[in-house]
């Protein structure tokens, strides 16, 4: 018997087998190739973990905007907010009164009142529990709910801002809460025109339908997220297939890609503003002539020009052009070798002085080779450049830039729409730790502005700060990139500049 | 003597002397900083293609570095890693394995459970998990591999030395009044010098190839220094529009590893007993 194995069956198993092998590649294929039910989406950036408010990053928002959905919503066409759970809102000295839309239900069945936004803004307010998005919520002294359709948002001072602020903030459901406690997450439940079905560490979202979604059935059934931070492997995929839809292209393939059979290729100017950050609570940092030094030696327009083979918009000022609250009167600091390193010997430093540059590679497009172009620029006006590079999550977190222990690091600003919201994340005394930056008249600027609705006075205070920002060299402002997305010629969707990908927008010819 | 027996000897030796030779003198043979960026001149070809500019060899990289310097400049790493690792690792798996084989009991128990704990991580993961733990830096990439590579030494050195033990030779040593120490060290452990030789030249293509696969994955050296590995992993993406990002070092590492696998399987051939009397 075992004779008749070694030989006969032995040979048939292996025929099987290499068939089978021959076959599977090709069954992959078809498997997973633009069908109608399915697409497949290989993202650089997708949830670092399956607590939905443990970040606050652009893509990972419109990750979870499937399941869960917000109050408000940014429009780009209308340049204004419009209501997402919400059907209007007024504005009253320091209240905000929201309307709530009736008849929307959550997946478990329960019908959605005001009790599960005060649940969910809790929950984002729970910074031990591991929420990034509590800063938000830093003006809000009280929520009132005088009945289950309306919410009232009490600020310590008039907020003139605050819608900015409850954008992306998601509601979860407060029946599911109380079912789960600490399991919550694992049990995702929200309004969202997809249900959660899995996440795996490392970063793989899966979603299915919800057919009785309150705004009208999705085309396509099953969207499966996977996270690939290599460009190469993306593309490898979207170009064999097996991904339907990437993001980050690298723009040297564009030309290559445009003649594909099977990809076309969509490109919008995005709302992520990358920079350089300083954390003035490190040395030098601290010292506004070593952080001009630092200003005056990155030649952002060069990046552009050679690494982005001119696809990109270098910054002028703090903010991009086309942000609310730009000063077109804003300069640069031109790129002056010899002038920073005159200002790094009047700092203190007239051999030099060494840095450590922080980035998380992978993250944003071709961030290695910028910060190793901007660590040779620096290395002329007398910086010794240190470049390391983290894991995303480390380097995200309350180790790295979120808990103030980085001194000066690579990170892009994405939806940037108003200038309020980076000025406030970044600078304002105690939002964030990431500058550690403190001083109580740009405070009162920022505060300022929030309370005032008057668009055009408000516009002037937000200039008034970006002159601050400037004069004292708070940060390196660098570029607004094109966003330039791989997708299946087959595939159809609506091109956004705040980097969500929104499957339900979505729709696959045959 | 340039017999066609010892040719892969001196085919290997040949390799591994112009090895030695680019990384000694690199700061000569290189004709350009390899840290050098030129953004004008990025991703050309190498010289004798149709964009290609006289001044760079074997083209730029997407920095605008030249390719050709950062290859020599990366042949002072693998020969510098290769060497400390293999060294190290000798020295340590040696002296372990000899003491192990020639005292025996405990001093063996623990030497012999150690490795095997060491022998049952998977050789790369280890080194992944040792350069995750303590950062980058060459430093630290050597101490990696060297903790990765020490047991195959310790292991094939307590083998010999149990059975050169119970040799005449040794008696007679003690007989006349030998220390145990001296005695190991004069008389049983230079006749493990042989197999030792072998597994160190295989080991070092092993370790160079390990320390590219880290700087791929990006464990390796800091960003700014050049190595072969590293300049595969920021090659790859430009595999379509620049292949000579990743075909030079790729080749780089290619001739290294296969003269270092001829050196050693030269020495082979000669130190193996079995294989000489086939001859």
């Amino acid at each position: 018997m075992s004779r008749d194995f070694s030989r006969r069956s032995f040979l048939k198993a292996g025929a099987t087998a290499a068939a089978a092998i021959a076959a599977w590649p090709r069954y992959v294929l078809d498997a997973s190739a633009a069908s109608r039910d399915r697409v497949t989406i290989f993202h650089s950036s997708v949830a670092d973990s399956i607590h939905p408010y443990n970040h606050s990053s652009s893509p990972i928002y419109g990750n979870w905007q499937h399941v869960i959905e917000p109050l408000l919503e940014y429009s780009v066409d209308r340049k204004d907010f419009v209501g997402v759970l919400v059907e209007s809102w007024q504005f009253q000295g320091n209240k905000w009164v929201f309307k709530l839309r009736k008849g929307v239900k959550f997946h478990n069945g329960a019908t959605f009142t005001a009790k599960d936004v005060v649940f969910s803004v809790e929950k984002m307010r729970d910074e031990k529990g591991g929420s990034l998005q509590a800063p938000n919520f830093k003006d809000v002294a009280e929520i009132q709910t005088p009945d289950d359709y309306t919410v009232v948002f009490v600020t310590k001072q008039p907020m003139a801002v605050f819608l900015d602020r409850l954008d992306n903030r998601f509601v979860l459901s407060k029946e599911a809460g109380d079912k789960f406690g600490d399991k919550i997450y694992e049990n995702l439940i929200g309004t969202g025109p997809y249900k959660f079905v899995s996440y795996q560490r490392g970063g793989n979202l899966v979603f299915t339908r919800n057919d009785d979604y309150w705004g009208g059935r999705a085309n396509i059934k099953e969207v499966v997220f996977k996270k690939v931070t290599e460009d190469a492997a993306r593309l490898a995929a979207l170009e064999s297939g097996q991904a339907d839809f990437i993001n980050n292209v690298p723009d040297h393939e564009v030309a290559r890609l445009k003649k594909h059979p099977r990809v076309r290729i969509d490109q919008v100017e995005g709302q992520r503003m990358f920079f350089f950050a300083f954390n003035m609570a490190f040395k030098p940092w601290d010292n506004k002539l070593v952080r001009q030094a630092a200003n005056y030696s990155v030649d952002a327009p060069a990046i552009i020009r050679n690494i982005f083979d001119g696809i990109g918009y270098p910054c002028n000022g703090p903010v991009g052009a086309n942000v609310f609250g730009a000063d077109p009167k804003h300069k640069r600091y031109p790129y002056d070798p010899k002038k920073a390193k005159e200002l790094l010997a009047q700092a203190g430093f007239p051999n030099g002085c060494d840095i450590q540059l922080y980035y998380s590679a992978g993250r944003y497009p071709k961030d290695r080779e910028i910060c190793q172009v901007v660590a040779a620029q620096m290395v002329k006006s007398g910086f010794r450049v240190e470049l390391i590079s983290q894991e995303w999550a480390l380097f995200w977190d309350k180790q790295g830039v979120n808990g103030g222990r980085l001194p000066f690091y690579y990170i892009g600003r994405g939806g940037l729409t108003d200038a309020d919201t980076l000025y406030d994340q970044y600078f304002r005394t105690g939002t964030t730790k990431r500058t550690n930056y403190s001083n109580p008249e740009y405070d009162k600027l920022i505060e300022e502005q929030q309370r005032t609705s008057d668009s055009k006075k408000r516009t002037q205070i937000l200039q008034q700060a970006g002159k601050h920002i400037m004069d004292e060299a708070l940060f390196i402002p660098l570029f607004n990139l094109a966003d330039i997305y791989g997708v299946a010629r087959n595939l159809e969707w609506k091109k956004r500049p705040d980097e969500k990908i929104k499957a339900w927008d979505m729709k696959i010819k045959a | 003597m340039l017999s066609f027996r010892h040719l892969k000897i001196w085919v290997g030796g040949a390799i591994l002397a112009l090895l030695v030779v680019c990384g000694v003198a690199a700061p000569l043979l290189a004709p350009r900083d390899p840290q050098m960026q030129t953004l004008e001149d990025r991703l050309r070809p190498p010289r004798w293609t149709k964009n290609g500019l006289p001044a760079y060899l074997l083209g730029t990289d997407n920095l605008g570095r030249d390719m050709l310097s950062r290859i020599i400049y990366g042949s002072r790493i693998s020969l510098m890693v290769g060497a400390a690792t293999v060294i190290f690792a000798g020295v340590v798996g040696c002296t372990l394995g000899a003491v192990a084989g020639y005292f025996g009991k405990t001093a063996d128990e623990i030497v012999s459970k150690v490795s095997e704990i060491f022998l049952a991580f998977p050789f790369l993961l280890i080194a992944i998990a040792i350069m995750a733990f303590l950062g980058q830096g060459v430093g630290n990439l050597i101490m990696a591999l060297m903790l990765s590579r020490w047991v195959q030494y310790c292991r094939v050195v307590r083998g010999e030395v149990l059975s050169l033990k119970e040799r005449d030779f040794v008696t007679a040593a003690k007989a006349l009044g030998g220390q145990d120490f001296y005695v190991l060290f004069r008389h049983v452990v230079p006749n493990t010098l042989a197999s030792v030789t072998v597994i160190a030249t295989f080991g070092m293509a092993i370790v160079i190839i390990t320390e590219a696969s880290l700087s791929f994955l990006g464990l390796g050296v800091p960003v700014h220094i050049p190595t072969w590995g590293s300049m595969l992993a920021e090659g790859r993406s430009y595999i379509n529009r620049a292949p000579w990002l990743t075909i030079f070092p790729g080749l780089a590492i290619f001739i290294t590893v296969f003269g270092i696998n001829l050196l050693g399987d030269g020495l082979r051939d000669i130190f193996d007993p079995k294989l000489r009397r086939q001859r």
